[in-house]
């Protein structure tokens, strides 16, 4: 059963139409993987489920429910949590903070903690310090963590990897394969290695429109299928 | 002449009752700046009608204390009607920031800031105008400050008290007190509460915040109407104050200082406001005591504030605590 779906979703920034009618669905449990060169909507197609660029045209249903018009915080607040490309943590909160922020109901804070500490120690450690003081793979870790915390049904994952180290890589790859036992993902992600490795479909996006879709079983990272649209 | 007024101004008695002196004018320009900088570092709104809004607060706290004291109410009264009124002046002045934010700042958060320093601006001219109209029909003096409001003052208050060798006036140790209150309050609610966290991340990135399922809309209303809300409650403590006093020329007095304040702490930072506040205020009670008591130029205490203004835009344009952009929605 589809958790999220997209249909015929167009987007603009002013006058540039980024999104020419993005078809996708989403069903319970899965991983999908989003994938496409540098500008060609990922991105906006996360802004715009979450209603921070809302589309001009077309539906997004979640649970069967439209979020157009919604605000973001209504569309937050039925379950989808982001994880930001650029990790937007609030550098002067603790890391404490940032993960009580992501946390809506104040009798779930200790839960939340416990989940994002037993999956990242090392934000145990620093959980006093300001976030922004954090090294870029610990804040990574600290915008996977407040995804997790949230109670979300479905996670929007933007570009996790993206300026990490391998070592960092490996750790964030295995937190967000944890993730995925308990949460459906939808995940942008340039590492099609990763991307595959995490995801059970796949759908390959070019010039705003949806041009190829499978199931990552069946593929490999060096396919044709990727090669054509994804190499420079 | 210079030396004998360093060597007297060095004095235990002087030098403790400058300092005295300087955490009163701390405490009340921290108390006038704080809503200002809430509203500022989370919404990025620049709000001219600061002012106009503590001089109401002033009326507001001054009607309240004139309706309910009379010349035989015992001075504890008074103070726990004082008290009583700074609490309704808070609660009247925020009702009406929260009407403010929605009905004409909302609709302005997506235009360039000048829309909303304009409006605020026009905001000022229309509350001064109607308190003048209000003046008039109840036979007031707008210019001067309100003498049945001031009259209202326990005698107490109007009396030195000695720590020490130091003579300090009661009403400074009062408003020290109040200052310091109205820090730890906001402190408290910014940094203990659930509401305060949010108003925090909110103003970092209000739209990560909104993503994390934050109605930072609300949050600004809230944060606007605590802010009005501060503007009043300090208006009721300017009341009470001979140098303040309840009158429309105070609007544009305690705006001034209220931005010199905020600007020289950091736009939006409230450690900054309440580090600037203790920085403008000592300098204002150590100017005011030279030139008092060796220059003999009462008009430059106000100038030096500048001063301290322009010294800080030159070498940290930031401010003591500030970061480069704050706000945004």
């Amino acid at each position: 059963m589809s958790v999220l779906e997209l249909a015929g979703v167009h987007t603009y920034y002013g006058d540039s139409h980024i999104l020419e009618g993005v078809d996708l669905d989403v069903s319970e449990g899965e991983v999908v993987a989003l994938a496409g060169r540098n500008g060609v909507g990922k991105t906006t197609t996360l802004r715009t489920i979450l209603q921070l660029t809302p589309p001009r045209e077309g539906e997004i249903t979640f649970r069967g429910e439209s979020l157009v018009g919604l605000e973001t915080h209504d569309v937050a607040a039925r379950g989808l949590g982001w994880i930001p490309e650029d990790r937007r943590i609030f550098g002067q909160l603790t890391v404490e903070e940032n993960l009580r922020a992501a946390i809506p109901e104040p009798g779930d804070v200790a839960a939340g903690l416990d989940l994002a500490f037993e999956s990242f120690p090392i934000l145990e450690e620093r959980r006093g310090q300001d976030a922004g003081t954090l090294s870029g793979g610990q804040q990574q870790m600290l915008a996977i963590a407040r995804g997790l915390v949230g109670d979300n049904d479905l996670l929007l994952v933007d570009e996790p990897s993206e300026g990490l180290a391998p070592q960092i890589v490996a750790d964030v790859a295995e937190a967000l394969s944890r993730a995925s036992e308990d949460v459906t993902m939808l995940l942008v992600e340039q590492n099609l290695p990763l991307a595959l490795d995490l995801a059970d479909r796949f759908y390959i996006l070019d010039k705003g429109r949806v041009v190829d879709e499978g199931e990552t079983a069946a593929v490999s990272a060096d396919d044709e299928r990727f090669r054509r649209y994804l190499s420079a | 002449m210079i030396l004998e007024a360093l060597a007297d101004f060095l004095t235990v008695s002087e030098l403790g009752g400058v300092v005295v002196n300087g955490l009163a004018k701390s405490a009340l320009y921290v108390m006038i700046a704080s809503g200002l900088t809430l509203i500022f570092g989370l919404m990025g709104v620049l709000n001219f009608a600061h002012g106009s809004l503590t001089m109401v607060g002033a009326y507001l706290g001054g009607l309240l204390m004139v309706v309910t004291v009379s010349g035989g109410t015992p001075p504890l009264t008074r103070l726990a009607l004082f008290f009583v009124a700074v609490v309704v002046a808070f609660a009247l002045l925020s009702v009406l920031g929260g009407a403010i934010e929605t009905t004409i700042i909302r609709p302005l958060y997506d235009r360039p800031p000048i829309y909303q320093i304009l409006l605020t601006f026009g905001l000022t001219l229309v509350i001064e105008e109607v308190v003048r109209i209000v003046l008039d029909v109840y036979g007031l003096q707008p210019i001067s400050d309100w003498q049945a409001a001031l009259a209202t003052k326990p005698q107490f208050l109007r009396e030195p008290v000695a720590l020490g060798p130091v003579s300090v006036g009661w009403m400074a140790m009062f408003q020290i007190l109040l200052g310091t209150l109205t820090v730890a309050g906001i402190w408290a609610f910014l940094t203990k509460t659930r509401y305060g966290l949010y108003i925090r991340a909110g103003s970092e990135d209000a739209e990560m915040a909104s993503a994390l399922g934050i109605d930072v809309r609300q949050v600004f209303t809230v944060v606007f109407a605590l802010g009005i809300g501060l503007a009043g409650a300090a208006g009721t403590l300017l009341m009470w104050d001979p140098t303040w006093g309840a009158s429309v020329p105070l609007a544009a007095e305690t705006l001034l200082p209220a931005f010199i304040v905020v600007i020289v702490g950091g736009l939006g930072t409230f450690r900054g406001t309440v580090v600037a506040a203790l920085v403008v205020g000592m300098t204002d009670a150590v100017t005011t005591w030279w030139f008092q008591n060796a220059i003999e130029f009462t008009g430059l205490p106000e100038l030096v504030l500048f001063l301290v203004l322009v010294v800080t835009l030159i070498v940290r344009p930031q401010g003591l605590f500030g970061v480069e952009e704050v706000g945004g929605h």
